[in-house]
């Protein structure tokens, strides 16, 4: 961000949600802390894009810890239609179901009603976080640039009016208005219109000081030192000209992975065997040499001294 | 009037200004900026610049333009002064008043058509670019007839790849429960025919970077007219145009006459027919766009001579950089249809190891045999 500023927010509503976040094991910057706060008493959607492993999927569930509600998550792929993500019929028991009522001698229209009922409906996430009775449930639609353009139009009526219509059936529409998590990988743009329907919010890599504590939370059998030298490591290394930039997510694992082998600092010969924590690329890995990793861990462990 | 209607009033100005810089926001991201400014601090100058960034939807690529805007736009607003007319900015679309840009523009165009700028460079916005508004009469519009032809010809063959969506189709495919069902209905649950369900064709998906530089001025033309008559098959083709800097001409290519769309080009896109930088204009597409529009399915056409004086270094690895995201990296050369051509340029030469195609590209044949390679 070009304007770091203070560690906590001055408006308190937002300072509160900000140590609450923190108290069930996320570090949100102010940034993040605004945008959750908005989207919830705004009651808008929060579309949240940002490098992969940078912890968005991770505010949802967050969040539905916060909330103390149900986190009902639709990820999302390519080829994703509205059956695996609305509603199913339940195609063996609507048939069952139709043998024996035209035994009954049930009418065609009967049977009809019958069987298209709400009973031999499977509900999948979308309709279930719309149907949710016990309050409203936190929705997290994962990696929604991974599906077609089309399901994301599909998605838009659904997230501006929360109710859907089922043909057999009529509209259903929302017992309570789930609060509604959109994650982004980037991998393509999402729709002006979508984008319109939500707030936004950019995660970018943390700072320095937001990496410490972050590390400290997940990690919390590393040292200080390590910690301090994980996170001016990965600072460092993200300066680099690399195809696949570590995120948060990858300086967890690697804490946590240097924890179990007891290293209470960094060094040469442990960064060279945990490469694989926290770089995911090939090219990546045989760029970074001996020489290379050298000078990023004296850097790392020269400030410390 | 109160504080709180005139904040109205400011942010829609705010709102007009941001437009005016070409970051998209509508009347509903301004509602959204409205109704968050009643619940933050409003004297916290920080916390109503994220709040604004959010609601407005700002994206991280307008980041820097969005910040300089706040900083000149609300500082004038908290002294009371009325908030500066929305200032023009010196880029695309912005050209002068027709007058002075009428008359001699022609004649210093074609005057200057040929050489490159003085250090070749200058990126951006300048005179020369606005006077060299090329015109494209020469391109007969029979021409662009016939390419549109061959191409809807082709069109079914080369979207070849089959989506993973299902969609209901007559008598092949999937089986489709859910209508075999409700068609069993009539029969007493009896099921006499099944209904069915297969993969439609796929829209490939094309990222065109076209060099428009001096060198290229006898090509880019009938090339970019293939663009355009591309873009009617693939809808989601993006193209940028480069020569000194990277240009997104994506939204200027509306539907409808290719030739007005190219006079328009000529006349908005800065530094037209000026010298090349291919290597920073290929590492600006690789920091600014390969996220959003390169995927595992895209195919990359690189339109260009590869005469250029830059830096070859960074012309490697921006075409390394594309090559690991994208499927495919076709690049037409205008110049390889002489079959004595050699790939010698400097340039050419640093890219070629990246290409999985090097292609001709002088005439309509031989962009038609390049089709096959754009399927998805």
């Amino acid at each position: 961000m070009p304007h770091p500023s203070r560690d906590t927010a001055v408006n308190p509503d937002i300072e509160s949600l900000q140590h609450a976040m923190e108290r069930v094991g996320y570090v949100a910057d102010e940034a993040i802390a605004t945008a959750v706060f908005l989207a919830r008493e705004m009651r808008k959607p929060l579309l949240i894009e940002g490098e992969a492993g940078g912890g968005k999927t991770e505010l949802a569930k967050v969040l539905a810890r916060l909330l103390d509600t149900e986190l009902i998550r639709l990820q999302c792929y390519e080829g994703l239609d509205v059956n695996t993500a609305l509603y199913e019929w339940n195609y063996p028991r609507q048939m069952l179901r139709a043998r024996l009522a035209e035994r009954d001698g049930r009418s065609a229209s009967e049977i009809e009603s019958l069987i298209f009922s709400r009973d031999y409906l499977l509900e999948r996430p979308l309709l279930r976080a719309i149907t949710r009775r016990a309050g409203p449930a936190v929705l997290l639609i994962d990696e929604i640039d991974r599906a077609d353009e089309g399901f994301e139009a599909f998605l838009l009526e659904v997230l501006s009016d929360f109710q859907v219509t089922i043909p057999e059936l009529g509209t259903i529409r929302a017992e309570h208005v789930p609060h509604v998590i959109l994650t982004s990988n980037r991998s393509r743009e999402i729709g002006d219109a979508l984008r319109r329907r939500c707030l936004y919010l950019f995660v970018d890599h943390p700072t320095l000081e937001k990496e410490v504590r972050i590390l400290r939370l997940k990690a919390p059998g590393a040292t200080e030192q390590l910690t301090r030298e994980i996170a001016r490591f990965m600072q460092a290394l993200r300066r680099r000209r690399l195809s696949k930039a570590p995120g948060v997510a990858e300086a967890i694992d690697w804490a946590q992975a240097l924890v179990r082998l007891h290293r209470p600092h960094l060094d040469v010969d442990a960064v060279e065997e945990t490469l694989g924590c926290f770089l995911k690329d090939r090219h990546d890995i045989d760029d970074l040499d001996r020489a290379g990793i050298e000078a990023l861990v004296g850097d790392a462990r020269r400030i410390e001294a | 009037m109160t504080t709180h209607d005139d904040l109205i009033v400011h942010l829609a100005r705010f709102g007009a200004v941001l437009r005016a810089h070409r970051i998209g926001v509508g009347i509903g991201d301004e509602i959204d900026a409205a109704r968050a400014l009643t619940l933050i601090d409003l004297f916290d100058r920080a916390e109503v610049r994220r709040a604004f960034r959010i609601a407005f939807k700002i994206r991280p690529r307008d980041d820097a333009q969005f910040d300089a805007l706040f900083d000149s736009f609300w500082t004038v607003t908290r002294a009371e002064a009325p908030p500066p007319e929305p200032r023009r900015a010196a880029r695309i679309g912005d050209t002068p008043p027709r007058a002075r840009a009428d008359g001699d523009v022609r004649a210093v165009g074609v005057d200057d058509g040929r050489r490159l700028p003085a250090d070749g460079s200058a990126p951006g916005y300048t005179r020369d670019a606005v006077l060299r508004r090329k015109p494209f009469e020469e391109c007969s519009a029979r021409d662009l007839a016939e390419m549109e032809r061959v191409l809807a010809r082709l069109a079914p063959r080369w979207a070849a790849r089959r989506s993973r969506r299902l969609t209901p189709v007559r008598g092949r495919g999937l089986p489709d429960l859910r209508r075999s069902l409700r068609r069993a209905v009539a029969t007493g649950g009896e099921m006499i025919a099944l209904a069915h369900r297969a993969r439609p064709l796929d829209d490939p998906k094309v990222v065109v970077l076209c060099d428009t530089s001096g060198s290229m001025d006898a090509h880019v033309k009938f090339l970019l007219a293939f663009v355009l008559a591309l873009k009617q098959i693939a809808r989601t083709t993006e193209v940028f145009a480069f020569n000194t800097s990277l240009v997104r001409l994506t939204p200027f290519l509306l539907p409808g006459k290719i030739g007005h769309t190219l006079d328009r080009l000529a006349a908005d896109v800065p530094g037209w027919s000026g010298g090349t930088r291919i290597g920073e204009s290929l590492m600006e597409f690789v920091r600014a766009y390969s996220q959003t529009f390169l995927t595992p399915r895209t195919v990359v056409v690189i339109v260009s001579d590869g005469l250029d004086r830059g830096d070859t270094t960074l012309v490697a690895g921006a075409m390394r950089a594309i090559r690991s995201r994208a499927r495919r990296i076709v690049w037409l050369n205008p110049l390889a249809g002489d079959p004595r051509y050699e790939p010698t340029a400097r340039a050419m030469q640093a890219a070629l190891p990246f290409v999985d195609r090097l292609a001709a590209a002088h005439n309509l044949e031989s962009l038609e045999r390049i089709l096959p390679d754009l399927a998805a």
